[in-house]
Formats: C-alpha cells, sequence, structure tokens
C-alpha cells in the first residue's frame, strides 16, 4: 500500500508549504507520514481505489468568492488567515480530524490548498447569512479546507455552494469542520452541484459546547462520484444537532453519504432527516449512526430516511446503525425506499394536473421540504429549480 | 356556456374483482344539488372515485358523460379539466408543494401554456377565497394537506374547489368527521359556489349537512343501486327512521355494514 505514496515526498510537501509558518509545514509532514500507515475509508459498496481523489499529490487552491460581510463576522480565503497568522486557524485546523479515521483525512491534511476562514464573534449575532462560493476552474486535483469557528454565543447562518466549471473532470479532497462554542448556533447550508464527471471526497466534522445548536442543510445533486462522511460531536450539555440530507442522484451517479452523531454529552439531542431521489442508473449508499457514549444521560439520536426510486435500474442502500452505552436514552431510526405514491400523482391528476408534471413537483417538492431552513430565499429557490429539472419522465 | 350535465347511466365498478356498484343511473345539472345518502359499504364513495378515474377501481360497465363529453375514456387529469371535481374522502398529502403552488399549477394547466394566470392576481383571488371560507392566510404557504387537521383538509378541498371552479363537484363525505361548526362552516363555503354553472353531488352517511346545503333531490344508495329517489323530504325522513324500515319495505336482506 505504502509503494502507491511514493510520488508525493516530503521534499514536494516542504516546498508547496515554504510559505507557511512552520507549525504547519510540520503538520503537513507529520499527516504525510501517517497517510503512509493509514487504510482508505471504509466503502465497502463504493470502489474508492481508482478515484482521483486518493491520489498522493499535491492539490491546487479552487477559487473562493464570499458574499458581504457583516460586522462581527469575518471570511476569509484559509491560505490568507494563515498568512496573517491567525491563532484561531493554528489551534483548530485539522483537530477534528486527529483521529485521523483513514488515509484520505491524513493526505487531506498533507496537501490541502485554500479553502474558507470563518469566523463569527464572541455574542455576535448576524443579521445576514455569510455566503461562500468554491468553485474548481481547470485544475485536476483540488484539496479545500473549510474551517469556521463561532465563538461562545455567536448566531449564525452560512451558504456554501461547491460548483465547478461545466465539463471540469476535477477530483476533490476537501474537508469541513465547525466549532462551536458554548451557546453558539449555526444554520450551515452547504449545496453540492459539481460538474458531471467530478470526482469529490468530502468529510464534515462539527464539534457543539454546551447549549451549541448546528443545523447541517445539506443538499446534492453534482459530481460523479461523491463521498461525504458527516460526524457531528455532541460535546456539551444540552447541544443539539440536526442534518436535513436531500440528494438527488442520476444517470451513473453514485453517492455514498454517512451521518453520525456522537453523543458525549448530557441531554444532548440529534436528529438526522435524509430524502433522495434516484433516477437513471444512479447508486446511493446512505449510512446513518447515532452514537451514545456512555457519558451521555438523557440523549435522544433519531433517525429518518427515505428514498425514491424513479427507475427500476437504480439503486439504493440504506444502513442505519444505533450504538448504545448508556441508559435512559431515547433513540430509534426509520429507513425505507420505494417508488411515487400513486395516491399522490392522482389526487394531483384529479386536480387537473398532467401526470408528468404531477410527478415532476412531488419528486422535487419532496426534497425541497428539506429546504425550508434555508435562509436566503434565491439559493432556496435555485436548488428547488434545479431538483425539478433534473427530473427524468 | 349551457348548463352543466353530468349523466351516469348504468355505471358498474368493481375493486379486486368485486363489484361494489352495480347498474347505477343519475343525472346532475347545473343549479341542482343532489345527495346520495345510504349505510356504509354500499357503494357512495366508490361511484365517486371511479367518476374521478381512481385507478384502483375498475368501471365493469356502464357510462358516464360530462356535457356529453365520454368521461370514462378520459384520464383523470382530463376529466378534472372537463369540469368534473372531486372532494375527497382522504385527500393526499404532498410534502415540499405549496398549496398556492399547487393550486395555480391546477388553474395553469386549463390555459394555454402560453397564457398562465398572472401571480399577483392569483394571489389576490386566493386571498378573498380565503377569506370567505375563513381560512387562516398561511395556508396558502402551507405544504398541501401536511400537517393538516381533519378539518382543516376539508376545507382545503372546498378552497380548491372555489379557486378551480368545476362544473360538477362531487363532495364525498366532505362532512365525515367533521365537528358541526366545521360542517357549518364547509357547507357554507359551497353554498356561497351555488349557480346555474354547477352542479353538485354531496355523498354523504348523515343527513346533518343538508340543513346547511339544501338539496334539490335526494337519493338513497343500497347494494350498489339508488334505492329510492325524492325531494328534501326523503332526507328529512331518513334521518328520523334510519335506513332499516327502506331496507326492509323494498326487501333487501343484506346486513347493513356497521360504520367503521
Amino acid at each position: 500500500m505504502a509503494g502507491t505514496l511514493v510520488e508525493l515526498t516530503p521534499e514536494q510537501i516542504s516546498t508547496f508549504a515554504a510559505a507557511e509558518p512552520a507549525w504547519l509545514v510540520a503538520r503537513r509532514l507529520a499527516a504525510l507520514g501517517e497517510a503512509l500507515e493509514l487504510p482508505l475509508p471504509h466503502a465497502k459498496q463504493t470502489p474508492l481505489e481508482s478515484a482521483g481523489f486518493v491520489t498522493p499529490d499535491l492539490a491546487q487552491a479552487p477559487r473562493v468568492s464570499v458574499g458581504s460581510l457583516s460586522a462581527g463576522a469575518e471570511v476569509l480565503d484559509l491560505s490568507v488567515a494563515i498568512s496573517q497568522g491567525r491563532a484561531e486557524v493554528e489551534k483548530h485546523l485539522g483537530r477534528l480530524f486527529a483521529e485521523r479515521e483513514s488515509r484520505l483525512h491524513a493526505l487531506h491534511l498533507a496537501t490541502f490548498s485554500g479553502g474558507v476562514f470563518c469566523r463569527v464573534g464572541r455574542g455576535v449575532e448576524l443579521k445576514e447569512p455569510l455566503q461562500v462560493s468554491i468553485e474548481l476552474q481547470g485544475g485536476v486535483l483540488y484539496a479545500p479546507h473549510v474551517l469556521v469557528v463561532l465563538e461562545e454565543g455567536a448566531r449564525a447562518d452560512m451558504v456554501v455552494e461547491l460548483r465547478g466549471e461545466p465539463g471540469a473532470e476535477a477530483s476533490v479532497r476537501g474537508a469541513v469542520e465547525i466549532v462551536l462554542g458554548a451557546n453558539a448556533a449555526l444554520n450551515y447550508t452547504e449545496f453540492q452541484r459539481l460538474p458531471g464527471r467530478t470526482q469529490t471526497y468530502w468529510p464534515r466534522r462539527a464539534e457543539l459546547g454546551r447549549d451549541a445548536k448546528l443545523q447541517w442543510i445539506l443538499a446534492d445533486v453534482g459530481a460523479r462520484l461523491a463521498v461525504a462522511d458527516t460526524r457531528t460531536y455532541l460535546r456539551g450539555t444540552g447541544a443539539e444537532a440536526r442534518v436535513l440530507a436531500s440528494f438527488f442522484g442520476g444517470r451513473r451517479q453514485h453517492y455514498d453519504f454517512t451521518h453520525i452523531m456522537v453523543h458525549e454529552g448530557q441531554h444532548t439531542t440529534s436528529d438526522i432527516e435524509a430524502r433522495g431521489v434516484l433516477q437513471g442508473k444512479a447508486r446511493a449508499v446512505y449510512n446513518a449512526n447515532s452514537v451514545i457514549r456512555k457519558s451521555a444521560k438523557g440523549a435522544s439520536g433519531w433517525q429518518h430516511e427515505h428514498t425514491l426510486m424513479l427507475s427500476e435500474e437504480a439503486r439504493a442502500d440504506l444502513i442505519p446503525e444505533l450504538e448504545i452505552s448508556e441508559w435512559e436514552v431515547s433513540a430509534g431510526h426509520a429507513a425505507s425506499a420505494g417508488p411515487v405514491d400513486p395516491v399522490q400523482i392522482y389526487y394531483m391528476e384529479s386536480r387537473g394536473i398532467a401526470p408528468v408534471e404531477a410527478r415532476r413537483l412531488i419528486v422535487a417538492g419532496f426534497l425541497a421540504s428539506l429546504l425550508h431552513d434555508i435562509p436566503l430565499d434565491s439559493v432556496r429557490e435555485r436548488i428547488a429549480d434545479i431538483f425539478q429539472e433534473k427530473v427524468e419522465l | 356556456m349551457a348548463r352543466p350535465e353530468l349523466i351516469i347511466e348504468g355505471l358498474r365498478v368493481g375493486i379486486e374483482g368485486r363489484e361494489i356498484v352495480k347498474g347505477l343511473d343519475l343525472t346532475v345539472r347545473g343549479g341542482e344539488v343532489h345527495a346520495v345518502m345510504g349505510p356504509n359499504g354500499t357503494g357512495k364513495s366508490t361511484m365517486a372515485s371511479a367518476l374521478m378515474g381512481h385507478p384502483s377501481y375498475e368501471v365493469l360497465g356502464g357510462k358516464a358523460t360530462l356535457d356529453g363529453q365520454d368521461l370514462l375514456a378520459m384520464s383523470v387529469d382530463e376529466r378534472a379539466r372537463a369540469g368534473l371535481f372531486l372532494a375527497m374522502q382522504y385527500p393526499a398529502e404532498i410534502s415540499g408543494v405549496s398549496n398556492a403552488n399547487f393550486m395555480r399549477t391546477a388553474l395553469n394547466a386549463r390555459r394555454a401554456e402560453s397564457d398562465p394566470v398572472p401571480v399577483m392576481q392569483f394571489h389576490r383571488e386566493l386571498k378573498a377565497k380565503m377569506e370567505s371560507l375563513q381560512i387562516d392566510q398561511s395556508f396558502a404557504e402551507r405544504y398541501v394537506n401536511e400537517g393538516f387537521s381533519g378539518g382543516e383538509k376539508k376545507r382545503n378541498e372546498i378552497l380548491q374547489m372555489a379557486v378551480l371552479r368545476p362544473r360538477i363537484a362531487v363532495l364525498d363525505e366532505i362532512d365525515s368527521g367533521l365537528d358541526i361548526d366545521a360542517v357549518k362552516l364547509v357547507a357554507g363555503g359551497v353554498s356561497q359556489m351555488l349557480s346555474e354553472d354547477l352542479g353538485v353531488l354531496i355523498i354523504t352517511h348523515y343527513q346533518r349537512i343538508l340543513n346547511y346545503i339544501n338539496p334539490t333531490n335526494v337519493h338513497v344508495m343500497m347494494q350498489g343501486r339508488i334505492v329510492r329517489s325524492g325531494g328534501p323530504e326523503l332526507a328529512m325522513e331518513l334521518e328520523a327512521r334510519g335506513y332499516e324500515w327502506l331496507r326492509q319495505e323494498l326487501g333487501i336482506d343484506e346486513p347493513i355494514t356497521e360504520e367503521a
């Protein structure tokens, strides 16, 4: 296995990171060393070996654009934040990937390039959402890192869009880290509409302090292969997290999504609501796990997953799990997959709507109902329109 | 346009191989309100669903025309666009589609693609209709029937009827499960719409809704057929005496299905 990493040497990393502070170069080199020892992520039903993001190569930075900013918040290109010597970056960058669950995490930390650093100061409540667009241009491999820190009592909405030039065939090996201080609240939307030939590996990690609240609104329509695993650590007492994940796969798209809630604090609550639509020969592997650790008395973790199957050739594997090590908790899961309910189609038809249009509305609505909390109408409507246009009839 | 006219002749309908409606004749014209009453399990709702074209019901024989057009040869959406409306007993819930969007789409389905109903005008008219039905304005943006109470669902059916202005409206047990105030509201909503351009067929188990919508014709359905027709006085008689006397008079021995 180690042999496949020969192409990337410590010298290359040092040269690539020549302008960076010593602590970061040292971290990159350490991560490269670990990458040699670690296996690929466990993805039984998704062929990762041949994916572009596995390539042990240096990556380039995507174009990052940010919307207008309110007082008390910062959104910077990550490389700018690093060159400014921001203490928060040194403190948090890569920390939530400390467990190094796989070679890809280590490789990412060794080679990441560009991305976003976002900070909302103590007690600041933003009125306007933070907007970030991450755009692939003509490159082969990108490794952006998104680091979001909300200090104690801060409140914000954030909308991140991943896109690329049409026809791009790039790979993405990225990462998202979100750190929420006590009583902080973040409503985080991420819309992935990468071009149809891209391959992306996009793990997300979040850490919630006491009474912190995080809502992930994740919508995936793009990429040829998208592997994402979202792990939320509910560390502080009373922390709350929710995932609202919608995905729409068509043609030969392959999605492999994992959502894990790790309850460590007492009275922490989590909810995972995922809805998928598959058509053509699309394939989805969907894993969810609510982990309630020994320390998490009074925790509650729920999962609901439903996938609409629009074609006979599409395939979905739903794997919900619970791992409970504490008493006095509540947890459960429900997962199902099936065609559009003919009763819904009949109802719409009975109002004069043609069956084709009825189906389109039902399918798009099924996903769009998870977009309700997106703070920007324009973004929400655009995603809903893209869902609607994607329905093949 | 001429007065609406729904003519049903010798209609026979089955479900899962069992014949439920066994030869039904009925004519409803604009300006008329017909009530079809009868015990449960006699085929009232089956008739309504078959008229609309519900995929689970199979028409085994007979005819049904709306304004001279062969209803049974049309698809469900064509029947609706021809002017038939069915207020359903159990309306479907549709996540992620707002009521307003749903009704606007349904209205536009009746118009040329190049001539959709202007959005502002639609919302103005919808607002006025909601007010007259005492429906909260939040209905417009709520998802179709999702999380609605029983009463809200029925009112939503009547709201859709008001927006879509059908020629013939079939109301399938629009009063069931409602308290008396809700029945008044729903019935009042329908009464407001009555005109020469609308024929109404009310399917009901109970007489009470007929206190608020005066029927021109009352029919009793048993064992898949209309066994007696009359004026409003027939409904009163049924209310006073139940269905048993009629069963005995007609020599029907099949026991009446208990209400679920």
